[in-house]
């Protein structure tokens, strides 16, 4: 629980919510330079593990995640500027441009394979691939790719790289994050006005099987 | 109008009465009534405007469908307050209309009724607790006394919804009606104090309608209703609704003392003014289940109809004469007519669907109903004393003074055969379907049915009293004007008397068989096909069988981006077995034992060359295309052609029936603050009936032989005209919005007619001239409207919308001509005159103010 409780702070409260409604249903390709991006990621790796492939539970894993959703992820903790997130002080002094670069050099990273435990039975399994109609569950594939390696059109759209790749991600962090779309009251961007409405109706059940599932996926 | 009071003193009450129900009843498929009105005519709020968000998270510019036509832009939330847990949204619209020109038109009124005076424009307020999904709402209207709604829900997402309803809508009939009697909207109808019954001339008629003052006309219907959905499990939901509709008013109808254009100076066509009072109780009830492999429908649907009164009763001014020299006719002026009977309809419905591989899914569903009517009859005859022809002056039915009956014989329901209808239809239905996927680009479908009607019960016209079959005809005038014609059968003293006796029962039984596929000929083209087949079995009709089969073809484009085209053709082919144009006989009493056929022979039922349209061989061809064109982002252009072609085959009877029509429309939505419409569209129609006068009641039925020869054949050639055209702009200023439109509807109607010789006219009273066709005066109906409307806001709390709305209407109806010169002509009185053209002009001021 406390662990959790850590994760919670690392994410913008409600009553964080300040600046303007970001949409991203046009969003262009973000455009960093990963190499740029290799000199200004020191601080980052000391949370989110050597190429962001993070080791602490607590701590989300960048390496491999899309740009898009990299970038959008570090605009919206300086635009948010929430004095609880740990991240605000992190960002605040980054350009944009060094955001970009940021975002660029984590997505060229490889995520180092979990252990491949998923099985296609898992109650998380078959939630992410089938949705469960009667508790109005549904399902994550849809924008998340059948293989939760983000979503399925992202190479034919820029504004589909700001959809995350799910597969590998830390279990308490995707935890943490489902619990903050379900129960916070903001939502700043328009991505995350999507997520609202499919969290709401996901229990605690619900979410625990859909994090330990996606963790033990292969990315 | 004590029938007004009589519905607005109910309404309430009707709500009151249902409430109780409440507890077991849903509604989970909504109300069958729209909650709108003329005022609102779908607009929103005057504060509202485009949200330039858009319709989806998913995509940028989702501006369009599948198809390609462009969505209206969603208007912005109402910003939401909070309320002790709960957030609401709340705002009234409040203020004045006036209504000027010729504002007491009864077309201007047809369906709305404005007065001049305070106006609520709406009352609108939602409830919602995000804490448990609880939610309540309240939409209210009220133009005038007679044009409002209320419509009230509450419940709880996933749980459970209440909603109750009440809605009055009048429809204005006529306001012209000069009616000759009193008691208008009752069932009984006395002659004004300054006519006698019976004893009436057409000069003193014609007085008493010149003298009145016009009255308006209108049925005002009032609906009320309460509704339930509970979702007992997330996947089993129940639902019941109860409604009751009431309608009250008075309408034009009949009133027959037999032809008077045969007989001038004698009988009498009247026009009376039936009373509109009864009530409808429906209620329905149901069980769905939705699984993943199966679901279920399970449903109860009934009515109820009862009519507060069981018959129109009312008087005759003129007196009836004999044709039979030196006779005298007996008073008879007394009317009746009965009026629709109370009726009770039940109907049970279970359906199943089981999900299948290949993407498939099989559903059946069975059903049966039942239709009783069981109400009291009335007695045949409405007189006192005798009806009849009194040949020897003693004014006293005898055996020498046959012709004249006792009334005591005919106006007791002991002059029937039963007290009550007693009358019933059973329905069955069963249907099923089945439809795979068994490639990617291929589904399937077919499916049977089946359906059966069984009437229960028939009804004999006897009277016990006199051992006469049959009905008296005209409430007794023609037996009084043509000496013996009682319209009854008798085996002693109208043994060949060719009348109805017995009501005919209509069972049928159908059976059908669809197949048909879907390809999908490309990633954005689809074409498809559907084979239907269809035998009807009908009982006691011209056919015993008749065979409808139908091919249907369908084909959908849409592999350019900016285009979406679409066409379909219907292939329908009607046939059956040996067409019998005299089905019927044993509903006459010439099926009856003792019956002595006329000299002449039998009269045939109708001419042999006959066929009934419903029954007939026909051949119809249905083709239409559209296509939606995309221009730019912002626009569209739509744009459609039809067709309808029927071929009956008939030689005498309906002949053909064509229809033919384009449309255009051009919308354009190039930001959330602007709208704009343009939209244009015709259609024609043509239908050709064929028929032939019986010259002779003789018994050959042949078309060209004695009784239809070919010089009595005419024809009816109607042609149908519509145009309708509109413009509409709507736009945000900013500081204030603007919308204004145009609209027109222009129909246009000639009834042309072709006959041999004047042998195939009925009634000739003046010269032809050789003349041998012809056309009526064109029918005409046309309105012009134009509305313009701002809407301003004042504060973030108010603001304020001002509109005008102008209308001028033109119509024309031949069956009026004359009319407007006397609507008393010999014994014809017609109480309500032509219908009017009108120029009406509405100006309204709103404020709107968010609560």
């Amino acid at each position: 629980m406390k662990r959790l409780y850590a994760i919670a702070l690392l994410l913008a409260s409600p009553f964080a919510a300040a600046g303007e409604f970001v949409d991203l249903r046009d969003a262009p390709a973000v455009g960093g330079d990963a190499a740029a991006g290799s000199a200004k990621v020191m601080v980052c790796v000391a949370c989110h593990g050597p190429s962001g492939n993070a080791v602490v539970p607590a701590f989300p894993a960048l390496a491999g995640q899309h740009a898009g959703y990299l970038y959008q992820s570090l605009a919206g903790f300086r635009r948010r500027a929430d004095p609880a997130s740990p991240m605000t002080a992190q960002v605040q002094t980054l350009s944009d441009q060094d955001l970009r670069d940021i975002a660029a050099y984590f997505a060229a990273q490889r995520r180092t394979a979990p252990i491949a435990t998923a099985t296609a039975n898992a109650p998380g399994a078959r939630l992410f691939r089938d949705g469960d109609p009667v508790r109005g569950i549904v399902p994550c594939q849809g924008c998340h790719g059948l293989d939760a390696q983000g979503h399925p059109q992202r190479m034919q759209a820029a504004r589909y790289d700001y959809y995350p790749a799910l597969a590998g991600q830390q279990s308490d962090y995707l935890v943490a994050r489902l619990r903050h779309y379900r129960d916070s009251a903001l939502a700043d961007t328009s991505n995350a006005r999507i997520m609202q409405g499919i969290a709401h109706n996901l229990d605690d059940t619900a979410i625990v099987d859909l994090a330990a599932w996606l963790a033990t996926t292969p990315r | 109008m004590p029938a007004l009071r009589y519905v607005r003193a109910s309404l309430p009450l009707a709500l009151l009465l249902v409430l109780p129900a409440a507890t077991k009843a849903d509604s989970g498929r909504g109300v069958d009534v729209a909650f709108d009105n003329a005022l609102l005519q779908g607009r929103a709020a005057a504060g509202s405007s485009g949200d330039p968000r858009g319709t989806s998270w998913l995509r940028p510019g989702q501006r369009r469908s599948p198809a390609g036509l462009l969505y209206v832009c969603p208007l912005q939330p109402p910003s939401l307050a909070d309320l002790a847990g709960w957030e609401y949204a709340a705002h009234l619209q409040l203020g004045w209309t006036g209504a000027f020109g010729d504002d007491g038109n009864a077309l201007w009124n047809r369906y709305v009724r404005w007065d001049s005076g305070l106006v609520l424009g709406l009352l609108e307020v939602a409830l919602r607790r995000p804490e448990d999904g609880s939610y309540a709402s309240l939409r209210a209207s009220r133009i005038s006394s007679d044009n409002a709604f209320f419509d009230a829900a509450f419940g709880r997402a996933g749980s459970y919804k209440v909603q109750a309803f009440l809605r009055e809508l009048p429809n204005g009939i006529s306001d012209s009606a000069r009616p000759i009697w009193s008691g208008i909207g009752s069932n009984v109808l006395t002659l004004l104090p300054e006519l006698a019954p019976g004893a009436s001339s057409s000069a003193e008629v014609a007085a008493v309608v010149a003298g009145a003052s016009p009255q308006q006309l209108q049925v005002v219907r009032s609906k009320s209703g309460l509704g339930l959905d509970a979702w007992l499990t997330p996947r089993w939901i129940a639902h019941a609704k109860i409604s009751e509709e009431q309608r009250s008013g008075a309408r034009p109808f009949g009133g027959a003392f037999f032809y008077n254009f045969l007989f001038p100076g004698n009988a009498g066509v009247l026009e009376t003014l039936r009373p509109v009072e009864d009530s409808t109780i429906a209620l329905e009830a149901g069980l769905r289940y939705a699984g993943e492999r199966w679901r279920a429908d399970f449903a109860y649907d009934a009515s109820f109809y009862r009519d507060r009164y069981r018959r129109l009763r009312f008087e005759s001014p003129f007196a009836l004469s004999p044709t039979r020299p030196g006779a005298t006719s007996a008073p008879v002026y007394q009317g009746q007519f009965a009026l629709e009977p109370d009726n009770d309809y039940h109907h049970v419905r279970a359906g199943l669907t089981r999900r299948l591989p290949w993407n498939g899914e099989f559903h059946v569903t069975a059903a049966a109903g039942r239709m009783s009517q069981d109400d009291g009859l009335i007695a045949p005859i409405d007189c006192s004393g005798t009806f009849g022809v009194d040949i020897d002056g003693s004014g006293v039915p005898s055996a020498a003074n046959p012709l004249l009956h006792n009334c005591a014989d005919w106006n007791t329901p002991a002059a029937l055969s039963r007290d009550s209808a007693d009358l019933r239809i059973d329905t069955y239905s069963f249907d099923s379907r089945l439809v795979l996927q068994p490639l990617p680009a291929l589904q399937v479908r077919g499916g049977v049915r089946f359906h059966r009607e069984d009437y229960r019960n028939a009804y004999l016209a006897y009277n016990p009293i006199t051992g006469d079959y049959g009905y008296i005809t005209e409430n007794g005038a023609q037996a009084s004007i043509q000496a013996g014609a009682l319209g009854t059968w008798n085996p002693l003293t109208a043994a060949s008397a060719i009348t109805r006796v017995r009501s005919i029962p209509f069972d049928l039984q159908t059976q059908g068989a669809n197949l048909g596929a879907d390809w999908r000929l490309g990633e954005r083209r689809s074409l498809g096909l559907q084979l239907d087949t269809q035998r009807d079995e009908p009982s006691n009709r011209e056919r015993r069988r008749v065979d409808k089969d139908s091919l249907k073809l369908n084909y959908v484009d849409r592999s350019i981006d900016w285009l979406t085209l679409r066409a379909n053709y219907t292939g329908f082919k009607q046939q059956g077995d040996r067409y019998v144009p005299n089905p019927y006989d044993f509903a006459y009493s010439s099926s009856l034992p003792g019956f002595v056929a006329p000299a002449d022979g039998v009269p045939a039922f109708t001419v042999d060359a006959l066929r009934k349209y419903d029954l007939a061989d026909r051949r119809e061809h249905k083709l239409d295309f559209s296509a939606t064109i995309a221009l730019a982002d912002t626009a569209n252009l739509s744009a459609g052609v039809r067709g309808d072609w029927n071929d009956y085959g008939a030689e005498i009877g309906r002949q053909a029936y064509d229809r033919s029509g384009v449309n255009l429309q051009w919308e354009w939505q190039p930001s959330p603050a602007t709208q704009a419409s343009v939209y244009v569209a015709a259609d024609r129609a043509r239908l050709v009936l064929a028929n032939v006068a019986d010259v002779e009641f003789g018994p050959d039925g042949s078309l060209g032989g004695p009784d239809y020869p070919d010089s009595a054949r005419w024809w009816v050639f109607d042609k149908q005209r519509n145009r309708s055209a509109g413009i509409r702009i709507d736009h945000d200023f900013g500081r204030f919005r603007l919308d204004a439109g145009w609209n027109l509807v222009d129909a246009r109607g000639i009834t042309a007619y072709r006959f041999a010789s004047p042998a195939a006219l009925a009634y000739f009273a003046d010269g032809l001239a050789g003349v041998r066709e012809g056309r009526f005066p064109a029918m005409r109906y046309r309105v012009d409207s134009v509305n313009l409307g701002i809407s301003l806001p004042l504060t973030p709390r108010f603001s304020l919308r001002v509109f005008d709305l102008f209308e001028r209407g033109r119509v024309d109806d031949w069956h009026y001509l004359g009319l407007e010169a006397a609507q008393v002509i010999d014994h014809r009185v017609y109480s309500v005159g032509a219908p009017r053209g009108y120029a009406a002009n509405l100006i309204g001021l709103l404020l709107d103010v968010r609560l």
